[in-house]
């Protein structure tokens, strides 16, 4: 059975990437289905859904169209969920790969600094970063990756410890080639894929940190993101629960997506390493 | 002079000054007060500082006021907008370089020593004007206060002071505080400003951290028969959204200060048993304000800033940001003043075409992709509705072509940013106006303020023109041409648009149906409640 089709099979997988699939066409069709900026008023305000077509999910407080919000807060959450992931897998698997292959003193510093960052809360550090920092958009994803790469580091180094002992490594060693080279080009390759496992969690748990932060108010103000608007929407909890419960809604179900979708290619990859 | 004032109260939206002075004798007659009973308050915050005469804040007078006591008390129908306190009579000199207060008889502190006129000698010399916040304006040139016996305390200042200004500063500046336990020691680091002494008809029992303030009766207070109250629970709950819950749920009696959303009060205004009261605030007027930091170049033009004016729709934030709990504004006195307000300012109608020609003519042209500049927009975090009113100008602005960049800080940072490293172009603050320009207004436009002062000018705005009317108007001693100064002041703002004056508000108090007396005064939420009582 081929992978794709053992992916298939699994219906939670399935599930998992057709949330995903929507999710991205959301992202990528903000600024086509809803151009211009989906901060401006368009309506009265406080709408509730369902009652005028050409503002289908209400609008909130001040007049601005809810749906338009949630197309563009699906691509600040993706945006932010995939370059946190990225940024914090990269740190990560670098960290981790000079730390396992070098070994000794390098080893131990390297290491005891993970522990360092490991030891404070990642939510801590992500909250404490934007608020001496300043909310903009890169500081959210260097604050979340920030907390985030231990992980990656910790699974590479440990996949690292038990490759460099192989053969392969060592006939590299044998034809002369440079540590560093051997480090990134023959082994962090082998080590890779335990440590890509770990991207589903950290998309997931970014999206959230993310979310989180802005609905804090420590979000980027120029931008629309679910954790905004839910934290907008609190204050009329009683009176419009929609503003709460949509992004909360697409909140839940993104990350239930990332996380299902990103399960189902781990099994499907471990089955087909475990046979081959 | 009190015809003006009727003329002006008239002015007020919904009237309610008028409605206060004519419903409030009926109450008085119509039900006799029933003593003792537990009044429980929400508190959304715990100020570090206690003491009134120290931190002269709305936030510190809501639960101090039961127990520390001014001067006079701001009142709707008193003469000069006051009512006797601790003083019985104030009388200011012709040339300005005195006032003379004759202190109540009989009045102890709740240790029962004696008040005398050498605790308001001590009050307003070592705390009022060297420590506290507004204080240190007003009271800049007091010099001495001379006690020539128990009950007569004579100010002298240095230079002829405004008579007027003075009466205007007392409901918010003139809390005595006991010189037998301040005189020992720093003043700042007194254990009576976490637990304060007074004279007032409570006296402070308790501060559980995180949970409650409690006050209790004062038996010995100097008004026969009150307070009514037996206590005052003050159940602190810092979320916005808790306190609608909690009076649903029979938890609190009262919430004060808008504790209850905005939003939330239609809903629970249906709610039986509770009632909302928008009185009892209009000593406590915030303003909306647009700060401009004027070493922008483009901020430098009056086109452009007038351009800004014109983008604002006016109506559209106090229907939309207060829902209507709001006035528009015209200038920087707010049109609830019943002494200074004038409506003969230039105004600015709602008109984007007109805003983008101004800005064509200052010669902001349009680039490729619609915008003419960018900004950086600080709104102040201490509200919503300054939260909200930023999104909207960003909005608003965006219509005339200025990209507007929001930058969201919380306060302290807030403040730093926009009042000591004027790192903002624009800036959304709410200042307070207290009932005289002198007190907290003309500071935010005055120039050659040092960096670093809160809620001042602070955007490197400087009209000599204007610096010299402040001057003048702050040593002319007669009321009537003190009074016509401030509205040239008021014209001559809303002319050159230091700072940009786009709503007022107050506050608005849920109540329960059962307690009586409420919103019987112009700063009722942070006066003494002595004769608040509860139906049983």
């Amino acid at each position: 059975m081929s992978p794709l089709r053992r992916f298939l099979l699994a219906p939670e997988a399935i599930a998992g990437a057709i949330i995903l699939v929507a999710l991205f066409a959301m992202a990528l069709t903000a600024s086509l289905f809803f151009p211009g900026d989906p901060q401006a008023i368009a309506g009265p305000a406080l709408l509730p859904p369902f009652q005028d077509w050409s503002l289908p999910l209400g609008t909130d407080r001040l007049g601005r169209d809810v749906l338009a919000e949630l197309f563009h807060g699906a691509r600040t959450s993706l945006v932010v969920g995939l370059a946190a992931a990225a940024a914090a897998l990269a740190v990560g698997a670098i960290v981790g790969t000079l730390a396992g292959f070098a070994g000794g003193l390098v080893d131990e510093v390297l290491m005891r600094i993970t522990d360092a960052f490991q030891t404070v809360p990642s939510f801590l550090l992500a909250l404490a970063f934007v608020s001496v920092v300043g909310p903009s958009l890169g500081v959210v994803v260097t604050a979340i990756a920030l907390g985030a790469w231990t992980g990656p580091a910790r699974v590479a180094r440990a996949e690292v410890l038990s490759i460099r002992e192989r053969d392969f490594v060592a006939g590299a060693r044998v034809i002369g080639m440079h540590p560093l080279e051997i480090a990134f080009r023959e082994v962090l390759p082998n080590a890779l894929p335990a440590v890509l496992a770990l991207s589903s969690v950290i998309v997931a748990a970014a999206i959230l940190t993310e979310a989180a932060l802005s609905f804090l108010g420590l979000g980027d103000p120029n931008r629309v993101t679910w954790g905004g608007m839910i934290a907008e929407g609190r204050a009329v909890l009683r009176t419009a629960p929609f503003l709460s419960i949509i992004p909360g809604v697409a909140l839940v179900l993104t990350v239930l997506g990332v996380y299902l979708a990103g399960e189902g290619v781990v099994e499907t990859t471990a089955v087909r390493r475990s046979l081959s | 002079m009190s015809n003006v004032t009727i003329s002006r109260r008239t002015v007020l939206a919904g009237s309610a000054l008028l409605l206060a002075s004519t419903a409030l004798p009926t109450i008085g007659w119509a039900q006799t007060p029933k003593k003792g009973g537990r009044l429980v308050v929400a508190a959304d915050s715990e100020p570090r500082n206690l003491n009134p005469a120290i931190v002269a804040s709305n936030g510190v007078f809501f639960i101090s006021s039961k127990i520390v006591e001014t001067l006079a008390e701001a009142s709707f129908d008193g003469k000069d907008g006051l009512d006797p306190r601790l003083a019985t009579s104030w009388e200011g000199a012709a040339d300005g370089l005195s006032v003379t207060f004759k202190l109540r008889e009989g009045v102890k502190w709740h240790d029962g020593k004696p008040f005398t006129s050498a605790d308001v000698a001590f009050s307003a010399l070592q705390i009022w004007k060297p420590l506290q916040n507004l204080g240190r304006t007003v009271f800049k040139d007091l010099e001495a206060v001379d006690t020539p016996d128990e009950l007569t305390a004579v100010f002298k200042f240095a230079k002829p002071t405004p008579f007027q200004l003075i009466r205007n500063a007392l409901p918010a500046l003139s809390s005595v505080v006991p010189k037998h336990i301040y005189e020992t020691g720093k003043i700042d680091e007194n254990p009576a400003n976490n637990a304060p002494v007074g004279t007032g008809p409570f006296k402070f029992v308790e501060h559980k951290s995180g949970e409650y303030y409690r006050l209790e009766k004062n038996a010995d207070y100097w008004v026969k028969n009150q307070p009514y109250l037996d206590e005052i629970i003050y159940q602190v709950l810092p979320d916005r959204t808790s306190a609608a819950s909690a009076l649903e749920a029979e938890e609190i009696q009262l919430a004060a200060f808008s504790a209850v959303p905005l939003a939330d009060l239609d809903r629970i205004s249906k709610v039986p048993g509770l009632k909302v009261v928008t009185k009892g605030y209009e000593g406590l007027t915030y303003q909306l304000v647009v700060e401009i930091n004027h070493r922008r170049r483009e901020l430098a033009d009056l086109k452009v800033r007038q351009a800004i004016v014109h983008a604002i729709d006016k109506d559209f934030v106090v229907k939309t940001v207060f829902l209507g709990y709001a006035a528009t504004a015209t200038g920087p006195v707010p049109k609830n003043d019943p002494q200074f307000y004038t409506a003969d300012v230039p105004t600015y109608a709602f008109d984007v075409a007109k805003a983008n020609a101004l800005l064509d003519e200052a010669g902001y042209n349009k680039g490729d992709d619609g915008k003419r500049f960018s900004l950086k927009l600080l709104p102040a975090p201490y509200f919503n509705e300054t939260k909200q009113f930023g999104d909207y100008l960003r909005q608003a602005l965006a219509a005339i072509g200025i990209d507007a960049q929001l930058v969201n800080n919380d306060s302290a940072a807030h403040i730093k940013a926009v009042y000591t490293d004027h790192a903002f172009d624009l800036a959304v603050g709410p200042p307070v106006f207290r009932g005289d320009p002198a007190i907290s207004t003309t500071i935010l436009v005055q120039s050659g303020i040092p960096d670093g002062v809160p809620f001042s000018n602070q955007g490197g705005y400087k009209n000599d023109e204007l610096d010299a009317l402040i001057a003048k108007a702050s040593e002319t001693l007669d009321p009537a041409a003190r009074t016509e100064l401030y509205r040239e002041f008021q014209r001559q703002v809303a002319t050159d648009l230091p700072l940009i004056n786009v709503a007022e508000w107050s506050f608005i108090s849920v109540i329960k149906d059962t307690v009586a007396n409420v919103a019987n005064n112009p700063r009722w939420a942070v006066s003494n409640w002595a004769d608040t009582w509860l139906e049983t």
